[in-house]
């Protein structure tokens, strides 16, 4: 039997869209940009057949050559294949049929009403959704997304979904809170938003995760990125997971980026089913504090679990080095005891890089992992051994 | 027992405003529509705050990308620094870095506030500016200052800022002050708060100066508020519960955030009046602020509109109005 070997590779979720969808989508000619770039792309990656005339037809201008299903198709095959070709062991599809994480998976789920814009910072804005009734999902979603994942790839698909304890801190919360009398004051609010994560993950989270896992999907990244926004709220993040994950069986982690993690131990260790945790580290590594120090709280409580271990900063263009890459995750193997609790990822979705910027970044962190890999087991070992939970051929 | 209504801090930008300052970014629009629909935007906010009673006026403060930016870009020793959490919300900052003890020079905000051009003269205006102890605990201190050094000579500053202000006829300054409940201060820090509020309170000349906290329970600060010389201390009400809030030694005014900017489920107007009657009977202000338990640009516009409506209301009842 083969060794798992060290330091398998994965990515976190959604990369930048490329500007040939978004033309495409809103049945726009591609501009020569939008053309240039789907050429190029498919050039590298061979996601699209280059002689078929719907999309010779396309790319000459006719917006109306291939359908909207069509064109998402075509991003979702281009994400499998970028991540693929740089040679991650774990894939997805760059989260390319989603509007994004928060408004796609609310849009898909009954008891809730978008309100408007509310800005986030600067000229930037999201759109936030009111709960004003049950929570409720008319049917489970990013089903089909997993089934054309599974059926273009041969490596182990990990479906990102965004978890309930997000869905409810980015939404107000008007039917839980409401139902509760006279004035809302901080110990009402608690109680009704605990009210409201549970619903979110017992009523629209469970069932779609049972039908993800029923078609056949084996690794689920829940997305939490509201985790740390309330540190005291670190037990009702867990018990939102856990009340998702009931009674089901696959393989969960839990992404968390851009949190105070100390606030959150021990209570997010509650998280029963939570297999890997999933944090971003790299933005707070510098040359004068060591991003990967937190690691030792898991061996401070005596947490065994994996660490998918952010390598990335996805927030800068700067592409980090292979050395530095390689120098991250040995210093978090040293910290943690044991480098077989690690995959490597980048901090968050890289969908804030240009495709060119992302791509670069994801080369460098599968070379940092090849050589810290070798620096541990040798040349030979390096390159030969499976990829944990690689799926058979 | 005077009662006052009014905003308290930033009010959101209508979905138009938001489609256009996006498509800016994007060089979709130019500065000059920006301008253009951000003029008639403050003007049908000052409207909206005229035809609800409220006073003083904001205008929504709609250009200010923070609470901290004017200051960050205008006085001396900051630089403008990485995109930070706004508190337990889902909004960020920029956060200041100070990199040498801060100064300003006379009249480097001069332009910030809102004032004619948005139809609005100074005497009615509401200025808003960072609090020096909230300031003093977000930013990135790499000046060499002692953190109690900096919140008295921010106060300071502070205190300059707003009579150059009163010079020019602004009557009512509204201090931003989250921090103070958040993260109360102690022993030192709690002396240099007291100290930089000295400053600021001096500098009013006859104007009000309003110190709001919010997203955090005034009552353990509260002793320390009550010593503030200041004209009122605003409270968030959906963090403090009147009755553990110790009665100050001096009289001195009540602003109480009696709207939730975290939900959209409005607020009922009869439940607002009780809790000022509390606040009344127990505390015995020389006037009661009624306004915001934070900023309302934590809503989209049309939710924020909504609640707004509620504070006539609540200020009629309160005044014994209609019940």
């Amino acid at each position: 039997m083969t060794r798992p070997r060290l330091f398998p590779t994965q990515e976190i979720g959604s990369i930048a869209r490329p500007r040939w969808q978004i033309q495409g989508q809103h049945r726009q000619p591609l501009d020569p940009a939008a053309r240039a770039e789907l050429e190029r792309w498919n050039g590298k990656l061979e996601f699209a057949d280059p002689a078929d005339p719907h999309l010779r037809s396309f790319l000459s201008g006719d917006p109306n050559a291939l359908t909207t299903p069509e064109i998402r198709d075509l991003a979702a095959l281009f994400g499998l294949r970028y991540f693929e070709s740089v040679g991650l062991d774990r894939v997805y599809d760059g989260e390319a049929r989603r509007i994004e994480m928060y408004e796609f998976a609310v849009r898909q789920m009954t008891g809730f009403e978008f309100q408007g814009h509310v800005r986030s910072f600067d000229n930037k804005y999201y759109l936030k959704a009111a709960n004003t009734s049950e929570v409720g999902l008319p049917k489970p979603y990013h089903l089909e997304e997993f089934d054309f994942v599974r059926r273009h790839t041969d490596r182990e698909p990990k479906l990102p979904i965004t978890g309930p304890y997000t869905i409810a801190d980015w939404s107000y919360n008007e039917h839980y809170l409401g139902r509760h009398a006279g004035w809302k004051g901080r110990a009402v609010r608690r109680s009704a938003q605990r009210e409201f994560v549970l619903a979110v993950a017992k009523h629209a989270i469970r069932p779609t995760l049972k039908a993800l896992i029923d078609r056949g999907c084996r690794v689920i990244q829940i997305d939490e990125p509201a985790g740390g926004t309330h540190p005291d709220e670190a037990a009702l993040l867990a018990e939102g997971f856990n009340a998702a994950t009931e009674g089901l069986d696959a393989e969960f982690t839990m992404h968390i980026c851009f949190s105070d993690y100390r606030s959150l131990f021990p209570a997010l260790l509650e998280a029963k089913r939570c297999s890997q945790w999933t944090w971003e580290f790299a933005n707070r590594d510098s040359a004068d504090h060591d991003g990967y120090a937190i690691l030792s709280m898991f061996r401070e409580y005596g947490d065994p679990r994996k660490i998918g271990l952010g390598v990335l900063d996805v927030h800068r263009d700067e592409i980090e080095t292979p050395e530095v890459v390689e120098d991250r995750i040995l210093r978090a193997a040293r910290i943690l005891g044991d480098p077989e609790r690690l995959w490597i990822n980048p901090d968050c979705g890289l969908r804030t890089r240009s495709l060119d910027v992302a791509r670069a970044k994801l080369e460098s962190m599968v070379e940092g992992a090849r050589r810290a890999r070798e620096r541990l087991e040798g040349p030979s070992a390096a390159g030969a051994s499976a990829a944990p939970g690689a799926r058979p051929a | 027992m005077e009662v006052v209504a009014s905003l308290t801090g930033f009010f959101p930008r209508p979905e138009a405003l938001v489609a256009a300052t996006r498509d800016l970014d994007r060089g979709r629009a130019t500065p000059e529509a920006v301008e253009a629909l951000t003029r008639s935007t403050e003007r049908e906010i000052l409207g909206l705050e005229r035809r609800n009673g409220l006073a003083p006026l904001t205008a929504g403060y709609l250009r200010w990308q923070d609470i901290f930016r004017p200051l960050a870009e205008r006085w001396g020793g900051f630089t403008v620094g990485p995109v930070t959490r706004w508190f337990e919300t889902n909004t960020f900052f920029r956060q200041p870095v100070l990199h040498h003890p801060p100064e300003r020079a006379p009249g480097a905000l001069a332009d910030v506030f809102p004032g004619p051009a948005a139809g609005l003269g100074p005497a009615e205006a509401q200025i808003l500016l960072p609090g020096p102890y909230t300031l003093a605990g977000v930013l990135e201190n790499r000046s060499g200052e002692t953190h109690e050094a900096l919140v008295h000579r921010l106060g300071r500053l502070l205190a300059e800022e707003i009579a150059e202000l009163r010079g020019r006829g602004y009557r009512s300054f509204l201090l931003e002050e989250p921090l103070l409940v958040v993260r109360p201060p102690r022993g030192p820090a709690a002396e240099s708060v007291l100290a930089a509020y000295r400053a600021i309170g001096g500098s009013a000349n006859g104007g009000d100066t309003i110190v709001w906290t919010f997203f955090g329970d005034a009552a353990p600060v509260f002793p320390l508020l009550g010593r503030l010389p200041v004209s009122v201390i605003g409270i968030d009400l959906s963090e403090t519960e009147l009755a553990r809030l110790p009665v100050p030694d001096a009289p001195i005014g009540i602003g109480l955030g009696c709207l939730d900017p975290r939900t959209t489920l409005r607020e009922d107007p009869e439940q607002i009046r009780a809790l000022a009657q509390e606040a009344r009977e127990r505390l015995r202000p020389p006037r009661l602020w009624l306004g915001p338990g934070g900023p309302l640009d934590l809503l989209p516009y049309e939710a924020a509109r909504r609640k707004l409506e509620i504070l006539p209301l609540a200020r009629s009842m309160v005044d014994g109005g209609p019940r």
